[in-house]
């Protein structure tokens, strides 16, 4: 191999390079990819399909598995509290983090360094030990199993999290952005608004998605503030992974999880559009 | 009316003081160029001008109203950043209509005074693009293109040409003066290139360690600079300075004991001085101050040498050509009126020459 590569002339070794990049990106998607594919594959099978050995790649599809449990799991209603609580909670982090975010970045205020260090830091504290607390907070204020407390209980991690990738986002912009903006008749809000929301858009827009993803798939402050109205899906699959009576029931698991997958997939493929558009290029001198 | 009056202003960044009291007046109509070392407050004092900065102690008018407290956009300026600050998702178009915009001002008015801007720029057929999709010189035209249409009282440049290459820069600087003579818009315009700011300004402004050293036409700080430092930073190739102690009223001695005669009257009893004398101000003679040559490089027009005077390197530029060699011991002398004298701190130069006062008052 070396004195292939060393002996090779300079642009075949070139595309020995972009080969190997080629391949190790196609084994790691593979590596990624293949246990989903087989989550969505079993949930297709029979139950009589799902533990053979050698496994089965062909085999008689059904959605009996999806019939069943979106009756028996109540899929359905948590589908849309799901929906509901990731959105609500990416919205209100989005917005908040963002302001923040920019307040943390731009405007001169004593201590701002140390309180945006003290905001991330609080990130540091294991959920596990707000989640009890929490509950009893909101059992006080009569909020437990309602959306609303979800959507606080998951901005309180979203919100750090949007605040300090917008904070280093707006740093990289030049200020000069906003100087120009408001000597040419903005106010501060007007500068944010005009000019740094929309080129901060693609940015903003994959923040959004991460914080709904996080939201999508939380499962701890689910499942202690939570019981029955406002639940959400992966409480669903813990439910049926914790219920192992007749052994773990592969088929729900898997057909749940699915149903879990194609959403984000879904909603990934329509805003992916805004992701790729390049950032600020071209502000400045370039 | 574009006047602009700072009336001593001061800025301190925490307990840092970094302008000690600054007072300018800028009339109408005037180009004035702020020049000085890095570090040494023109970005501070311009952005305080713009009200990007506040004011620590004193006052800024702005024909005639005192701006302290009013929002930039409420000050009728316009200004060119040095990295252009193009807003990157709007095209040529909408990037210099956009304060025209947020007045409200009517659509075609708006149409009317892009294109107008456009054309005195050259940039008709750019204002479909979108700034990442411009040359540097081309933002930089459309940067000024978005100053123009505002009509601003004062347009105020914060080294604008610091990003081009040098020959674009050069047609930039020709361009700018063109535009202001047609214009006749007030301007301040912050440079740390000595060269800029005498070909544009009417009236350069040296600055230096947060204080303003001189100011004064481009030709008067040229004769007259008040200061070594003035001396130093104003004229290209820069001043020569040579050191020395006065010995008897008309002579000076330096450093290696030549002794040269400095046919002025009014030394005085100042001890140690310094010499300066502008490279073009040396004529060869046949009896003067002595220099070995070390290096010639002749260009054409001109020859610059590069001597050795007690032990100090002077350049010497003489028009035309010579026919002097390294190793040569040459002669030097200086029209009395060209020699400039600064006592020992470097501050207060304590001759004058007079010849520039009377070619130019
Ligand atoms: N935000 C700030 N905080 C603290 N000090 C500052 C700040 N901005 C500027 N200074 C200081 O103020 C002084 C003047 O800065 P300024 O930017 O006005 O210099 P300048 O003359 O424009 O220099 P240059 O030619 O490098 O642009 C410098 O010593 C700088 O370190
Ligand atoms: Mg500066």
């Amino acid at each position: 191999m070396t004195t292939v590569a060393t002996s090779a002339p300079r642009r075949s070794s070139g595309q020995l390079g972009r080969r190997v990049r080629i391949v190790t990106g196609v084994a790691v998607t593979l590596l990624f990819l293949f246990p989903v594919f087989w989550m969505v594959l079993t949930s297709f099978k029979h139950q009589v399909d799902i533990f053979t050995s050698p496994p089965k790649f062909f085999f008689t599809p059904t959605i009996s598995t999806y019939v069943e449990y979106f009756r028996r799991a109540d899929i359905e209603r948590r589908l849309i509290n799901t929906v509901i609580v990731a959105a609500g909670s990416g919205l209100l982090s989005i917005v908040v983090g963002t302001m923040a975010g920019y307040a943390l970045a731009r405007i001169r205020i004593r201590g701002a360094a140390t309180f945006g260090v003290l905001i991330l830091l609080s990130r540091g504290v294991p959920p596990i030990a707000l989640a009890v607390p929490m509950f009893l907070v909101a059992r006080q204020l009569g909020l437990t199993d309602k959306h609303i407390t979800l959507i606080l209980a998951y901005s309180t991690f979203l919100i750090p999290y949007v605040m300090w990738l917008m904070r280093s986002f707006f740093l990289s912009l030049p200020r000069e952005l906003e100087e120009s903006a408001m000597i040419d008749g903005c106010s501060r809000y007007g500068a944010f608004f005009k000019i740094i929301m929309p080129i901060s858009l693609p940015g903003l827009i994959s923040t959004l998605i991460f914080s709904m993803i996080l939201a999508w798939e939380e499962l701890l402050f689910a499942l202690v503030l939570t019981n029955r109205v406002a639940s959400t899906i992966p409480v669903a699959i813990a439910g049926i992974a914790g219920d192992t009576i007749n052994g773990a029931n592969w088929g729900a698991l898997t057909a749940v999880g699915t149903i879990t997958v194609v959403p984000v997939v879904i909603f990934a493929l329509l805003v992916q559009k805004w992701l790729i558009q390049g950032l600020a290029d071209g502000a400045t001198k370039g | 009316m574009g006047t602009v009056d700072i009336r001593n202003i001061r800025k301190s960044y925490g307990n840092v003081e970094v302008l000690h009291g600054v007072s300018l007046h800028i009339r109408d109509g005037e180009f004035v160029a702020l020049v000085g070392p890095s570090g040494c407050g023109k970005s501070t004092l311009l952005r305080m001008i713009a009200g990007l900065e506040d004011i620590t102690a004193g006052d800024i008018v702005i024909s005639d109203r005192v701006v302290n407290h009013v929002a930039p956009k409420d000050r009728n300026i316009a200004m060119v950043f040095q990295n252009y600050a193009l807003y990157p998702h709007m095209n040529v178009r909408d990037n210099m209509g956009f304060a025209l915009r947020q007045r409200r001002m009517p659509k075609p008015e708006i149409e009317s005074r892009v294109d107008n801007a456009a054309r005195i720029l050259g940039l008709e057929r750019l204002l479909d693009r979108k700034p990442r999709a411009l040359s540097g010189g081309q933002r930089q035209r459309v940067a000024m293109g978005r100053a123009i249409v505002r009509e601003p009282n004062v347009f105020l440049f914060d080294e604008p040409l610091s990003n081009l290459d040098a020959k674009l820069r050069v047609q930039m600087r020709s361009e700018i003066k063109e535009l202001h003579q047609r214009l006749k818009t007030t301007t301040v315009y912050v440079t740390h290139d000595q060269i800029e700011a005498m070909t544009l300004a009417d009236r350069v402004v040296v600055m230096n360690g947060g204080v303003i050293e001189q100011q004064g036409s481009p030709l008067e700080l040229y004769d007259h600079p008040a200061s070594r430092f003035v001396a130093a930073f104003i004229g290209s190739p820069p001043m020569n300075f040579i050191e020395g102690t006065v010995v008897n009223g008309t002579h000076v001695r330096l450093e290696d004991g030549t002794t040269i005669h400095v046919p002025v009257t009014n030394l005085g009893g100042q001890a140690r001085v310094t010499i300066g004398v502008r490279p073009e101000h040396f004529e060869l003679s046949n009896a003067g101050w002595p220099a070995t040559v070390s290096v010639v490089e002749p260009t054409g027009s001109e020859t610059q040498i590069t001597a050795r005077m007690s032990g100090q390197i002077v350049r010497i530029l003489i028009r035309g050509r010579t026919f002097v060699r390294p190793g040569e011991v040459i002669h030097l002398t200086v029209p009395p009126d060209l020699i400039h004298i600064f006592d020992d701190s470097g501050t207060p130069s304590i001759h004058a020459i007079t010849r520039g006062i009377k070619q130019h008052a």
